[in-house]
């Protein structure tokens, strides 16, 4: 399956968080299937291309950003972010949702913690985790 | 390490200079070194971060790597930092083919043979903005480079799976790393339990192998640009005899190139062969800076 550039998904990173158009311009996007990646270099016809960049969105009734990308671009985001403490920040990264209000909207969030973005979540009342299990904080680490 | 394991190197006793201290180098554990993520965080932040848990961490000359002294976890990845794509484990002497490759803002570089992407990462690191191809064939390695890639949030990279031999890759590129597969004798301290005996019949195999990759690696080099060739063993069959093939018949030229870790020129003669352009080629050796091995040329297409 080919890749298809389609720029008008970096509008969904500067509307829904406010990252800065000139930031999302460095990227351009591409759609595979239901995903769409994020690519910085400059695109080389090299056939059978199996990964383009980053994956930074999946489609679907609403578009959900992966973590991966919002680790890249998150720290320009000007809304639609939540900032743990760090006690908090270590359950985020474990898996749990967190309890609380929030001042976002409801949707999908960028979560932190001080400078570092842990990822994505979704905001309902309640921070729904969306840490991919690859990424999640386990017992024996530090 | 068992004796058998060891007495399989004693056939290297006449090429590797030292061979007494080299041999007991390999009885050693060896340590981990790590390079810091610049793309995602200052050196100096993360190392503090890192100090505040309990790590202990040796900075090497003044390049962005360093040598895990002491560290509170069992493994030197399991950090929440890690999971953040702060940093990579990578063994000194596998960041020196990248060195020598020295990537430059805006270039094209493909790398043949990338999986797991140690390399690619720190490719990207150095180069900040450019392209690179990054390519296997194995697709479980693939995943692990696009694992790995996702980690760190580098974004500039197009993942291929073609074969090192035979794949099209389209355009010429300004710099090619040929990493080629080998039969890893420089990895025995790191993965002594993967360590396997190498019969000469099937150094020589991988030898073929490793110059039908020299020369596709040659097709897709531009007039002017240079080809890192580097290996993670000692055999000079896969490594001056490659190399010296890629002079002889593929209009290479080996360059002179600094290298700012511990190394030895390349070997003369091995087993009948003699290598005319020894002087060009550096070996890292586990007893010169307690690291891996590592062969590494650079040729250029003129």
């Amino acid at each position: 399956m080919q890749f298809l550039k389609k720029n008008d998904y970096g509008k969904y990173f500067v509307n829904r968080f406010g990252i800065p158009e000139e930031i999302i311009e460095q990227y351009t996007f591409w759609v595979r299937g239901k995903r769409v990646w994020a690519f910085s270099g400059e695109f080389i016809d090299v056939k059978d291309i199996e990964v383009l960049g980053i994956k930074a969105l999946s489609l679907g009734r609403t578009p959900k950003p992966s973590t991966a990308f919002l680790r890249v671009i998150g720290k320009y985001a000007k809304k639609n972010v939540v900032n743990l403490d760090k006690e908090k920040a270590l359950k985020f990264l474990k898996g749990e949702d967190i309890e609380g209000n929030f001042d976002v909207e409801q949707g999908y969030v960028i979560v932190k913690s001080n400078n570092d973005i842990l990822g994505c979540g979704l905001y309902k009342g309640s921070l729904i985790n969306q840490i991919p299990k690859k990424y999640r904080y386990e017992d024996t680490w530090l | 390490m068992d004796k058998q394991k060891l007495e399989y190197f004693k056939q290297y006793s006449e090429i590797i200079p030292n061979f007494d201290a080299f041999m007991e180098s390999l009885e050693k554990e060896q340590p981990y070194w790590m390079r810091v993520n610049t793309l995602k965080i200052g050196e100096e932040e993360l190392i503090e971060r890192l100090e505040n848990k309990g790590f202990k961490l040796e900075k090497y000359k003044n390049l962005n790597a360093y040598k895990i002294v002491v560290m509170p976890v069992k493994h030197p990845g399991a950090t929440v930092e890690h999971s953040l794509g702060y940093y990579y484990i990578q063994d000194l002497s596998s960041m020196a083919p990248v060195l020598a490759l020295n990537p430059q803002r805006g270039e094209k570089i493909l790398d043949m043979a990338a999986a797991p992407g140690s390399k690619t990462t720190m490719i990207a690191e150095l180069m900040r903005e450019g392209t690179i191809v990054a390519n296997d064939v194995n697709f479980n390695r693939l995943k692990s480079l696009g694992g790995n890639l996702e980690r760190l949030g580098i974004t500039n990279v197009i993942i291929t799976k073609k074969d090192a031999k035979s794949g099209n890759f389209g355009i010429k590129f300004d710099k090619i790393l040929l990493d080629a597969p080998c039969s890893g004798e420089g990895t025995i301290r790191k993965n002594p339990w993967g360590f396997r005996f190498v019969e000469d019949r099937e150094h020589k195999m991988l030898a073929r192998n490793q110059k039908i990759m020299l020369k596709n690696a040659s097709k897709h080099l531009k007039n002017g640009g240079i080809i890192v060739y580097s290996t993670c063993t000692f055999n000079p069959w896969e490594n001056e005899s490659v190399v010296e093939y890629g002079i002889e018949n593929l209009g290479l030229k080996p360059i002179h190139f600094d290298l700012p870790i511990p190394h030895l020129k390349g070997v003369e003669e091995w087993r009948g062969e003699r290598y005319e352009n020894s002087e060009y080629y550096k070996r890292i050796y586990p007893h010169l800076e307690d690291t891996g091995g590592m062969f590494i040329a650079v040729l250029k297409k003129e």
